[in-house]
């Protein structure tokens, strides 16, 4: 039997408890709205706001929490209970901030707290499908083991190039030496690199095939096709960069801009209470 | 003719260098990857026919580029003279002009310098790992954002309110650090000064004090007049409030919503309950005007004096009468009714002809006989005989019966027992005199009621759209005693309570009262005023 994932953790326990906050919440919202309009500061907005505060320190503590392996309860439920409650968070921060936004450190720490949780929303995506992508792409292959046969596919390729004319054995070469692998974090999170040296190499041994000798022709299908394998290797490469870098990279928005809406966070509190 | 040596370096297995000899004999001999090369050199780098070497024209031999590249002292060159020294790149070998033994005409050793990488490391050297430096990058993201936040929203406007110096240096500028506090934007009366929130927000962690409102709103009278009262009923200290203060009912930072609560929830707070906060009160407990609301008052003047007057409810009919001093019959002064001028002179009258409205709230001057009386009464009383009439001015009693004394003295009492009975009597009531008085009768003091509703505010344009007799009937009454004053049933027709119901307008606390003035009688200086003209 399959263990279960993420989202359905126990049963949906925490799918149920934040549509349960966030039903609860919504309620109070419209029963409960003050004279002069929903705010922060209204007793409702309190409830809210000390709430949302505390889920928020809750939540950070899961990035403690997760690199523990002492520690009350399963890593996978609380994962499972950062998701869903993170997402009845921004509900819950929304209604606390009475849709009232301004520029200054309120909305500011709103803001920050919406790009935390988008950036999470993005890292659960990833989580979500790239796993699945990454195994299908790798097959059975290791990165490695990948590398190791672009390499065998070099040194055939640059063996059989040795006896063609100089501008088929140039183009093997420089598409031998030149390519490169995720040169910078845009290619890396496209996962393609626009002109190639293997893609262009093809690309031109498809062209130069056309006036060789007949003895040539038959080594030319073998470099050929040897070159198309590479290209294919190469961009199975990429796409494995790709998804790890993809992967890893919503935790760029995720961390630093949870550690700024805490700072973020302390200073509204503090003034709210500083300047009642 | 080139006979050459061609010296072969390469390494053994143990990484010394071997070298191999070789005599070569031809006229041009060719370098390059192609088999056919004299020299054949299989590598990549090197071109099919990369280059070859012959004799030019001065019968020194030169190595000539065909299809590749030669490079010496770290220059490109198309021919380079083979003189002893000479050290050649052709793409990865190293070519070098040795001394020649006495049998060739030219020595050449030949040595792959730059081997071919290992493929595997190669590749994988190009092979970037994914998001490299991502661990240092958000520890730096983390910690800058976090210092640049700290700093502009905690740091600098802590600072400015912990350090007496920057506090004043800051209150020159326009802005101040803690602008970025604000929770919302400043209503317009408050603009001008609220940039700075020091002017209000006094001391740190104390709400607003009532103080902080008074240094300009000097003038606002506090809701009871009973100084020890108020004090009692909104300075009530307690673990969750801190007593009522200007700010509970003024919100600031909320435009552009208006700045005062409009709701009746603070009132209600000690209205709904108002034996908590007086015992001895008689006001009854109110919730909404449409449930609980008791029935109006109606302020009577009783004298001169701003303080006499005297709050009647609608309910006792029975002293509901207005003692104005004036006998004015409301029928025989509306729609069409007889001038001065006999049967033929009919007029049609409204209200209006008498009831001037002013302001902006449309009340409506004071009655006065001068302006609205005169259109068709008279303006003096005639007595007397036709050949011999007296004319006797509107005033005071003490400038008639002087009139009477001059013009017929010796009739004094009998013209002035005609006017007490039938002349000034006509409108006003009298009063008779004691013995000692010089005068045998007086004009009773006029005491007209001007504002009925001294603890309400009503505003006559806001009802423009209404029949004056829709709310005040007096077509058909005789007596100026009838009070014709609407009464709460009255206001329910069109207005309900704290909420609206069908084609009733919600009608709050604040759509009548005004909480600053609420225990003053504010018309009672109008009544005052009123009464003498």
């Amino acid at each position: 039997m399959q263990r279960s994932n993420i989202f359905d953790y126990k049963k949906y326990r925490y799918f149920k408890i934040a549509v349960a906050i966030i039903l609860i919440a919504i309620t109070a919202y419209l029963i409960f709205e003050p004279t002069i309009g929903h705010y922060g500061g209204s007793w409702l907005g309190y409830i809210l706001g000390s709430l949302s505060a505390a889920l928020v320190l809750w939540m950070t503590w899961y990035g403690v929490r997760k690199r523990r392996y002492r520690g009350s309860g399963a890593t996978q439920g609380w994962l499972s209970a950062h998701i869903y409650l993170g997402t009845a968070l921004t509900v819950i921060v929304t209604l606390h901030s009475g849709f009232q936004f301004g520029l200054n450190i309120h909305t500011f720490a709103y803001f920050l707290l919406l790009v935390v949780v988008i950036s999470g929303f993005f890292g659960n995506y990833t989580y979500m499908i790239y796993p699945r992508q990454m195994t299908e792409n790798m097959g059975e292959d290791n990165l490695d083991g990948l590398l190791l046969r672009i390499a065998d596919a070099d040194k055939l390729a640059r063996q059989i190039a040795l006896t063609m004319p100089d501008n088929i054995n140039n183009t093997v070469a420089r598409a031998c030496s030149e390519t490169c692998i995720g040169i910078d974090l845009l290619e890396q999170l496209r996962g393609y690199q626009p002109n190639c040296p293997t893609a262009l190499a093809v690309e031109q041994l498809t062209l130069m095939g056309d006036n060789l000798s007949a003895e040539l022709r038959k080594p030319y299908r073998e470099l050929y096709s040897i070159m198309v394998r590479r290209q294919s290797l190469v961009k199975r490469v990429r796409q494995d960069l790709m998804y790890r870098a993809r992967l890893g990279f919503w935790l760029y928005f995720h961390v630093p801009f949870t550690i700024a809406l805490l700072v973020a966070m302390t200073a509204h509190i503090v003034a709210v209470f500083f300047y009642w | 003719m080139i006979h050459c040596l061609l010296i072969k370096i390469s390494n053994n297995k143990r990484g010394l260098p071997v070298r191999s000899y070789r005599t070569l004999t031809a006229d041009e001999v060719t370098i390059g990857r192609g088999v056919e090369c004299t020299i054949h050199l299989a590598d990549p780098r090197i071109a099919m026919h990369h280059a070859v070497i012959k004799r030019l024209a001065d019968g020194q031999p030169y190595l000539v580029a065909v299809n590749g590249e030669l490079e010496t002292d770290g220059a490109i060159l198309q021919t380079i003279a083979l003189t002893h020294g000479k050290d050649i790149m052709v793409g990865p070998y190293q070519i070098k002009v040795e001394p020649a033994p006495p049998d060739v005409s030219l020595s050449l050793s030949l040595e792959l310098v730059n081997h071919l990488p290992d493929d595997f490391q190669d590749i994988k050297a190009r092979t970037h790992e994914p998001l490299k430096g991502a661990a240092s990058f958000k520890r730096r993201l983390s910690m800058w954002m976090a210092v640049v936040i700290a700093l502009i929203f905690l740091a600098l406007p802590l600072a400015q309110n912990l350090i007496p110096q920057l506090k004043a240096a800051m209150a020159e500028l326009p802005l101040g650090f803690d602008r970025v506090w604000s929770p919302g934007h400043i209503s317009n009366a408050h603009l001008h000064f609220g940039s700075q929130c020091a002017n209000c927000h006094q001391k740190l962690t104390h709400k607003v004090t009532d103080q902080a409102c008074i240094t300009c709103h000097r003038d606002t009278t506090p809701h009871i007049a009973n100084t020890q009262l108020q004090k009692l009923a909104f300075n009530k200290v307690n673990r969750l409030s801190d007593g009522v203060r200007c700010a509970e009912c003024h919100r600031e930072h909320k435009a552009p919503r208006a700045l005062a609560r409009q709701d009746n929830a603070t009132c209600v707070k000690c209205h709904g309950d108002i034996k908590s906060i007086d015992p001895k009160t008689k006001l009854p407990n109110i919730h909404d005007f449409n449930l609980d609301h008791p029935g109006f008052k109606l302020t009577f003047s009783t004298g001169t004096k701003a303080k006499d007057i005297e709050r009647v409810p609608q309910t006792d009919t029975a002293r509901l009468v207005e003692k104005s001093g004036l006998k004015f019959p409301h029928s025989q002064h509306f729609g069409k009714v007889q001038g001065p001028n006999g049967i033929w002179d009919v007029r049609e009258m409204s209200c209006t002809n008498c009831h001037h409205q002013e302001g902006k709230e449309m009340r409506f001057k004071a009655v006065s006989f001068n302006r609205d009386c005169l259109t068709c009464h008279a303006s003096q009383l005639d007595v007397g005989p036709a050949k011999a009439v007296i004319h006797l001015p509107h005033g005071l009693e003490q400038n008639v019966i002087n009139t009477l004394k001059v013009q017929a003295p010796k009739q004094v009492t009998h013209y002035a027992e005609m006017l007490k009975s039938d002349g000034c009597s006509y409108c006003h009531e009298i009063t008779d005199t004691k013995k000692d008085d010089a005068l045998p009768w007086r004009i009773s003091p006029l005491h007209i009621s001007q504002d009925w509703f001294s603890k309400a505010h009503f505003n006559h344009a806001s009802h423009r759209t209404q029949q004056c007799q829709s709310c005040h009937q007096v077509e058909h009454s005789e007596s100026s005693a009838d009070v014709a004053m609407p009464d709460r049933k009255s206001c329910l027709r069109c207005h309900s309570g704290n909420n609206p119901k069908p084609k009733r307008i919600a009608s709050g606390c604040m759509s009548c009262h005004d909480f600053h003035s609420s225990h003053t009688a504010k018309g009672a200086d109008q009544v005052s005023s009123t009464a003498e003209k």
